[in-house]
């Protein structure tokens, strides 16, 4: 990694002397508000740092743990205050009502020049370009619909593959029960409860799930489909998860998958960070496949980091702007960022198999083109890639209170559900 | 209370007199200024937002009521509401009943009465993250209390609070007393030793037991502190805001949102800075429902020690 | 007093030894009592201090509380200065001393300025000084949410936003409620002759304030320091928005530990950490702590 990361920090010093030499007198600046604040996130932004000083910048970062509340705060404060940060990690649908704002630069002539619009995956382009103009520079790509599989757990009772639809799920878990086992880890949080959720939305009726999650429609949201949904989550929260999902943290869930007490875990693919920092092998011990669909084609549910622009009156912040949005979508940052993170580059034309991705992120690659060719993929609205944060976190709301109240019937978490994003409206 | 105020100054002749004489309106000047600016135009400013069209950033367009409608047809500030009147009224009162009874316990002339002291306030000098960490760990099924007893061979034992919907809000309650009631003992102690000795000395030499002299004497005495407790612990409980964050972050589901949590989400996490200001108005409205009747009695008694001389 | 008394008052010299039984059954109740409460209130602590010893391996197959079964001082130097924060693997040491930068100052200006204004507000009072100080105690029950865009437009105007001047003056601002509240109230109790008397002598406002009012204050004004310094020290939501980049508060460094979502918990490095972070607040407690009853009874409560 400190090879690629040298390596590509010469390539970029090059390329970066080429940028600069227009305006030779601006010493490139960045201040990058980011939540990236521990652990294999944290490591992996300080990549982007590593790589920004050695292309000849300075870096400074502002980290806010926790609750994007925090981060969401901090900008807003700095907007008020009448200087915004140069860079800043937002993302979906936020890009756009940032840009809205008049607050946002425009990246367009570095953008043609690298010619973004060619390799950039084309389900990005319209959340990275709200209204035409390239205002932001995408990361990765996240898969959401994953199913992890402890492989040992899975066989001691019966299992023998990773279920493809939710009837083979329910069947998994079936036996997964009668041996004693757990079927399905979870952590009760507003933002897992709406992931597993939303995968079996998409798994049961893509249709509703564009309709209900991405339109935001409230006859989809009450619908005969949305309260089927409703039915598989309560089975699975009732049945099929352990009583204790509340107040639980994530490597704890994660762990119970990895040690084989429980045997699946839905979860998006920044686990395989997680799986493999505790020293396991993701494809071997620890299977991974696409999460079930009743409609047997390969689907994707897209989440994407990304760096926001904000205008900047200061040219060495201007510089500094263009010289990172060359690194995040270069090659170089794009492969070392996310083998680390988990996720795939948001460039189409990287060959991951020759540049040291696993197979799990080999496959969601290949899932993605299909899923693109086949109009399957869509943007992922738990991870707020989708409507606007006032009808995701109604729509939240209602899932994770239907996850912890046992007596909220399917309908009427349906029509709680819709009522909360119209009262929103 | 006769003060030798400025006014009754007698006047100076020179202009160097003169100035001298303002030197206590100048030095608190910049003080007023700065108190008016952060309580009167803060909150008016607030007060307009809550009428305008602020979304993702203040703005400036009126919009009437909107923001209020929309707030109180919200399920979730519905929650949060009932949270507070819950969360208030038994907070408040355990966390007065046993500060009031280390309070009592330490004015037993005890040894060593400061190292007790102390060991019942230092949860005072911690902060809520710290707090909240460390009992999230006690109530973690999986390695805290729970954890504990079970490895201790009592297996059915459960203990979950803050994984179980309807309790959940009964941890943030007993981590609140936890670090509060040391506080409400220093208030309690502070009163009961402000007590004047000879009224307490009448009455023992009258051969009143020591229940009895509380009862009768010291307690009735203090009812002034009582209030001023209640009144301070009110007011934490309706601004109640790290404490839920640490420890539950609103969880499970929506459970244990608070009107502040509940603030603090619509203006910064969802962008909707106007109606998060019409939520935190009502916070205000709550403090003024505390406040003003408070003041009222305090004024009140006031004017009537005063008028007895 | 009041214990003085009252624990003499059963004492009849023919019924001494009954007497005595009593008084020694109700000791016993009282210390039990006290006990029982202490080992409430010091599990928490017993347990960060515990896990802080203990290692990651063991902390997970036997649980968050337990007596250590090893022990090792690895956690502290790590949490200290190696542990990666934000990218960053040094620690939480610069985020602790720009705390102490914060909070040193903050804590300072906002005593001096209460304490003048609370003698303005008790000896020098003016028409309207009752109203003034009214407005000045709302201050107390501001919910620190509403504030927060306000002050950062403010901060913006005066080209203050993110710099610790800026946080410094928040919470001087913010203090200055709770400062002027303890020293008004404690200063009202000094007799008004006193201050007469300096006066046909000629003293000053700044002399009398020096010579009479400053020398009787000090339970006031430790109270005050201790209330403002663990205020500031424990504060997170301004710390963290007003404040940008390498200027972040020992809070913020706190909660990137405890709240990291999707890693792996080490949960000896955060034990040290918290308790790092913990240290100068308790500190200020435990030093000032027997002056905190004294004064708050002479203070807070009137």
């Amino acid at each position: 990694m400190k090879f690629t990361t040298k390596v590509a920090a010469a390539a970029t010093t090059m390329l970066a002397a080429a940028l600069l030499s227009s305006t030779a007198m601006a010493a490139p600046k960045v201040l990058m508000l980011h939540q990236w604040a521990s652990g294999n996130d944290a490591a992996s932004i300080a990549k982007l740092g590593e790589m920004f000083t050695a292309a000849g910048g300075t870096w400074e970062q502002t980290a806010i743990a926790g609750h994007t509340a925090n981060t969401l705060a901090k900008l807003r404060a700095d907007v008020v205050a009448g200087n915004a940060p140069a860079a800043v990690q937002l993302k979906g649908p936020e890009i756009a009502e940032w840009n809205a704002t008049g607050g946002t630069a425009d990246m367009d002539e570095l953008a043609t020049s690298e010619g973004w619009d060619k390799v950039v995956a084309p389900e990005l382009l319209p959340v990275m370009k709200p209204d035409g103009k390239w205002v932001a520079a995408p990361m990765n790509i996240h898969r959401i619909n994953w199913i992890w599989g402890n492989k040992a757990a899975m066989e001691g009772v019966g299992v023998t593959e990773l279920p493809k639809t939710w009837a083979d799920f329910n069947a998994a878990c079936e036996k997964a029960i009668a041996g004693g086992k757990i079927c399905l880890a979870h952590l009760s949080a507003d933002w897992t409860d709406a992931t597993t959720f939303e995968v079996v939305v998409y798994g049961q009726d893509p249709e509703l799930f564009k309709k209900a999650f991405v339109d935001g429609d409230v006859d989809a949201l009450r619908s005969d489909g949305m309260i089927k949904a409703f039915d598989q989550m309560r089975l699975m929260v009732s049945k099929y998860m352990d009583p204790a999902i509340a107040g639980r943290d994530y490597d704890t869930a994660s762990n119970m998958m990895v040690n084989g007490d429980a045997l699946f875990f839905i979860m998006g693919d920044w686990e395989l960070g997680t799986i493999k920092s505790v020293g396991k092998e993701p494809g071997k011990d620890i299977l991974c496949g696409q999460a079930p669909t009743d409609w047997g084609k390969p689907g994707f549910i897209l989440n994407s980091d990304s760096v926001v622009f904000f205008k900047q009156s200061n040219p060495d912040y201007v510089e500094g702007q263009k010289l990172l949005a060359h690194l995040i979508l270069s090659p170089d940052f794009q492969k070392v960022f996310n083998i680390a993170k988990g996720s795939i580059p948001a460039r189409m034309d990287i060959d991951l198999a020759a540049s040291g991705f696993n197979a799990c992120q080999i496959q969601s690659q290949a899932d993605l083109k299909a899923s693109i060719e086949d109009g399957e993929l869509v943007r992922s609205m738990a991870h707020n890639m989708t409507v606007l944060q006032k009808y995701r976190g109604a729509m939240m709301d209602t899932i994770t209170e239907f996850v912890n109240t046992p007596e909220m019937s399917s309908a009427d978490a349906a029509n709680a559900m819709a009522d909360a994003v119209e009262a929103q409206m | 209370m006769s003060s030798a105020g400025y006014t009754a100054m007698a006047g100076g002749t020179g202009l160097w007199e003169k100035l001298k004489r303002w030197v206590p309106i100048f030095v608190i000047t910049p003080s007023i200024i700065a108190s008016f600016v952060y309580v009167f135009v803060f909150a008016g400013w607030t007060l307009y937002i809550s009428l305008s069209d602020s979304t993702l950033l203040p703005t400036y367009g009126f919009k009437g009521l909107e923001n209020y409608f929309s707030l109180w047809a919200n399920r979730r500030w519905g929650v949060a509401y009932s949270n507070l009147f819950f969360f208030s009224t038994f907070y408040v009162l355990a966390a007065m009943a046993v500060g009031l009874v280390l309070a009592l316990l330490l004015d037993q002339k005890i040894r060593a009465e400061s190292f007790w002291r102390t060991m019942y306030m230092y949860p005072l000098a911690v902060s809520f993250i710290v707090t909240g960490t460390v009992w999230q760990w006690l109530y973690n099924p999986t390695g805290g209390i729970q954890f504990l007893v079970n490895s201790l061979g009592w297996t059915d034992f459960q203990f979950a609070l803050t994984s179980d919907r309807k309790n959940a809000i009964w941890a943030i309650i007993l981590t609140g007393i936890w670090q509060s009631a040391g506080f409400t003992m220093a208030l309690f102690l502070a009163g009961l030793r402000s007590v004047d000795g000879d009224i307490i000395k009448a009455a023992s030499i009258d051969g009143a037991s020591t229940f009895r002299i509380y009862r009768k004497v010291i307690l009735p005495s203090i009812t002034p502190i009582f209030l001023a407790v209640a009144v301070v612990q009110l007011q934490a409980a309706i601004k109640t805001f790290d404490l839920a964050v640490a420890l539950t972050n609103s969880g499970p589901g929506i459970s244990t949102t608070f009107p502040a949590t509940y603030v603090y989400d619509l203006m910064f996490q969802r962008g909707q800075i106007g109606e998060g200001a019409a939520a935190a108005m009502m916070i205000l409205a709550a403090l003024a429902v505390v406040l003003v009747p408070y003041s009222l009695y305090l004024a009140w008694r006031r004017r009537r020690e005063s008028g007895r001389g | 007093m009041a214990e003085a008394t009252l624990n003499s008052s059963g004492v009849v010299d023919h019924e001494a030894s009954v007497a005595s039984r009593r008084r020694l059954i109700s000791r016993i109740v009282i210390y039990g009592l006290l006990s029982g409460f202490a080992l409430i209130y010091l599990i928490p602590l017993c347990v960060v201090v515990f896990n802080s010893f203990r290692t990651l391996p063991e902390i997970s197959a036997h649980g968050l509380i337990a007596f250590p079964q090893s022990f090792r001082l690895d956690a502290w130097p790590q949490a200290w200065s190696d542990f990666c924060i934000g990218g960053q693997c040094e620690g939480i040491q610069r985020y602790f001393w720009n705390s102490v930068a914060m909070v040193v100052p903050a804590t300072i200006i906002s005593t001096a300025l209460g304490a003048i204004n609370g003698y303005v507000l008790s000896k020098w009072k003016f028409p309207g000084s009752d109203i003034v100080f009214g407005m000045m105690l709302l201050g107390v029950f501001m919910p620190g949410q509403i504030a927060l865009l306000p002050w950062a437009f403010i901060l913006g105007k005066i080209g203050l936003a993110n710099s610790v001047y800026g946080l410094i003056l928040v919470h001087c601002i913010q203090g200055l409620s709770f400062t002027t509240l303890f020293c008004r109230n404690y200063f009202v109790g000094i007799p008004d002759d006193l201050v007469k008397a300096a006066r046909i002598d000629g003293a000053g406002f700044w002399r009398i304030f020096y010579k009479i009012i400053l020398p009787i204050s000090p339970p006031i004004l430790i109270v005050t320091v201790i209330w403002q310094f663990t205020g500031i020290w424990n504060e997170y939501l301004f710390g963290v928005v007003l404040n940008s980049g390498a200027n972040q508060p020992i809070t913020s460094a706190l909660v990137a530990l405890s709240l990291n979502g999707t890693t792996v918990r080490t949960y000896d490095v955060m034990s040290a950490a918290v308790l790092i972070g913990a240290l100068p607040p308790l500190l200020v407690y435990f030093f000032g702590g027997k002056y905190f009853v004294r004064g708050l009874t002479q203070g807070a409560i009137k």
